[in-house]
């Protein structure tokens, strides 16, 4: 299998209507205006997405549309994570048949199996397919299982196709000691982070970052991304810390911060679904405010840039 | 007050002899030992010193030693947490007696305090004494972790909090911290607990509190050198090795790390319990880790 470094991959959100279905017509805009700035591959119905809150049906509904709206001009990843292994395999082949060119999935949602049972939930995802295999560890949002290193090198020896870990934990310990132990195993394994944080992840061997702040800040997300690349890391730090206030702010009023931001952006995706509470009016005012202070939004794009 | 810290910092162990009772000739040897190959500032007893396993009189005569063992070749920095506040105050109050450069302070233990708490305590201990304060953030073991917010609001009011030891290892948390302190203070030293120097340098980390310097100290400053100069494959590399010690030494810290010292001709002796000591066949794997890594011919043996 020839590697699939997957760069720097945009998270879009998932936007809805009045009526809480998923809006095509604004979707379609959001993945042109991704890929008109600076995106390499678009990863779809991820958290970012709220995958969660979608039926299996729209989540094969999103991939669908996506690669038919993007016409292969960047690869398109796909997210199969569910509770249920066989729910999430199914979804994994689907995916592949449609066309993706890499699936990701995450450690089961509610359960937390036994070691040796959360290898085999992860392996039956990967193994349900040809196209590479990544798993994205977030333990900051999901409330499961932890992956060690004992699990990654299992994994690797059962699937040909495990290609890397998304890592979002942040965690220096965990990626260094995975990335090495990995590596050791599979020279072409590859750590990508799942997060905005690519100094750090970079400097230890990242290869590619999946970003959600690039629906708000493209601009500078690229910035961060290239001089990383570059591993010129004493001059990310800049754009680091600046992503990092960002991110702060976009936060602030939890998940459903992104979707207001990307409003306050004007690029409105509708609201979040249920359980996520929208932003009420006070609390959209307060973030738009605050992101309007930032002298490093001056130069993003505003509105879809649809000419 | 001004003390400005960066490069490889040495927290020693406690050398202990074979009844656990501390052996003040070896730990002079071992200050020394550190002292001569690069430690750029001295610190003692963190919990790899096994501070907590400490009596008061245990802690306030060695820091003694280490004061006067140093004698000014380099910052001596004194740890001074303990369960009880009250112990934490006094053996500040000691440490500034006995001519150290600073001391050094981790969140509350047990309580799982809010920030406020942390505030109120840090804001005591920093306006009580006339040294610089180091705070510790330890996350993983504390339950309470250091924000931006609480640094800066600290930072305004503390003209002698001049760094901090980060043990969280989060990128987040390391950005947010380092880019409020060194916005407000340029010199403020962000120093990462362990030799996690690759990903911390560029984002204005000042260095390291070493865990492998008794072990391998050529290798922290290979790697810290790598990382400042901005040679980021060899400060992969570099990096990738010290994690294979981390992994050596990290479960039951500092057991495994003695039990290393005793291969390059160190023995510093066994672990206080409730700590285990580490064993003959837990030694030997060691010995095997350390030879794969070439430790044992490109590091100093002996005293």
């Amino acid at each position: 299998m020839s590697i699939f470094t997957p760069g720097l991959v945009h998270t879009p959100v998932t936007p809805f209507t009045r009526e809480n279905k998923i809006e095509f017509d604004t979707f379609e805009k959001l993945i042109e205006f991704h890929l008109r700035n600076g995106t390499e591959a678009l990863a779809v119905s991820t958290h970012d997405g709220e995958s969660v809150s979608l039926t299996d049906e729209e989540q094969r509904t999103l991939i669908e549309f996506t690669i038919r709206k993007v016409k292969g001009r960047v690869p398109v990843i796909a997210n199969a994570s569910d509770s249920g292994t066989a729910i999430a395999a199914a979804r994994a082949r689907h995916a592949e048949s449609a066309g993706a060119a890499a699936i990701v999935a995450t450690v089961p949602y509610y359960w937390t199996p036994p070691p040796a049972m959360l290898v085999e939930h992860l392996a039956q995802i990967g193994g349900a397919v040809k196209i590479p295999f990544f798993v994205t560890y977030a333990p900051g949002e999901v409330v499961g299982p932890k992956l060690t290193n004992d699990i990654v090198l299992k994994l690797i020896d059962r699937l040909e196709n495990f290609a890397g870990l998304v890592d979002a934990s942040q965690d220096w310990q965990f990626m260094i000691s995975m990335i090495l132990n990995a590596k050791r195993k599979r020279p072409e394994f590859q750590l990508l982070t799942g997060v905005e944080y690519m100094v750090s992840a970079g400097a230890v061997g990242a290869t590619s970052m999946f970003s959600s702040l690039a629906g708000v800040a493209p601009g500078l997300v690229r910035r961060l991304y290239d001089i990383c690349r570059r591993e010129k890391y004493f001059e990310a730090r800049k754009p680091q810390e600046e992503i990092s206030e960002l991110r702060q702010v976009v936060k602030g009023p939890g998940f459903a911060g992104l979707k207001g931001a990307m409003r306050a952006m004007g690029r409105d995706c509708g609201e979040t679904r249920r359980p996520v509470m929208p932003l009420g009016a006070a609390a959209f005012e307060k973030l738009a405010a605050e992101l309007n202070a930032l002298a490093i939004l001056r130069d993003e794009p505003r509105g879809w840039q649809i000419t | 007050m001004s003390l400005i810290l960066k490069g490889v910092m040495q927290s020693t162990v406690t050398p202990l002899k074979d009844d656990f009772s501390i052996d003040l000739p070896t730990f002079e040897k071992l200050l020394d030992f550190h002292v001569r190959t690069g430690a750029t500032a001295i610190s003692w007893p963190h919990h790899k010193g096994e501070s907590l396993n400490l009596t008061m009189a245990e802690r306030k005569a060695c820091a003694e030693v280490a004061v006067k063992v140093v004698a000014g070749r380099v910052p001596v920095s004194i740890h001074v947490s303990s369960l009880a506040l009250e112990d934490t105050m006094e053996l500040a109050r000691h440490a500034q007696k006995i001519g150290a450069d600073a001391i050094i302070a981790v969140t509350p233990y047990f309580w799982r305090p809010t920030i406020e708490a942390m505030y109120d305590y840090f804001l005591w201990l920093g306006t009580s004494i006339d040294l610089p304060l180091i705070a510790y953030n330890s996350p993983h073991h504390q339950g309470a972790a250091f924000m931006g917010d609480l640094t800066r609001r600290l930072s305004e009011k503390l003209p002698n909090f001049i760094g901090m030891k980060d043990a969280g290892f989060i990128s987040e948390k390391f950005v947010e911290v380092a880019r409020v302190a060194l916005a407000m203070r340029p010199t403020f030293a962000m120093i990462a607990g362990v030799e996690f120097l690759a990903p911390s340098v560029p984002l204005g980390g000042a260095g390291s509190y070493s865990s492998a310097g008794a072990i391998c100290p050529n290798l922290c400053l290979q790697l810290y050198d790598a990382c400042v100069a901005g040679e980021s494959a060899k400060a992969r590399e570099l990096q990738y090795k010290l994690i294979r010690l981390w992994d050596l030494f990290r479960d039951q810290y500092p057991s495994s790390l003695k039990g290393g010292m005793v291969l390059m001709g160190r023995p510093v002796g066994p672990t206080r319990p409730p700590l285990p000591t580490a064993t003959k066949e837990r030694q030997e794997f060691i010995a095997g880790e350390l030879k794969d890594l070439g430790i044992l011919d490109t590091e100093p043996h002996g005293w």
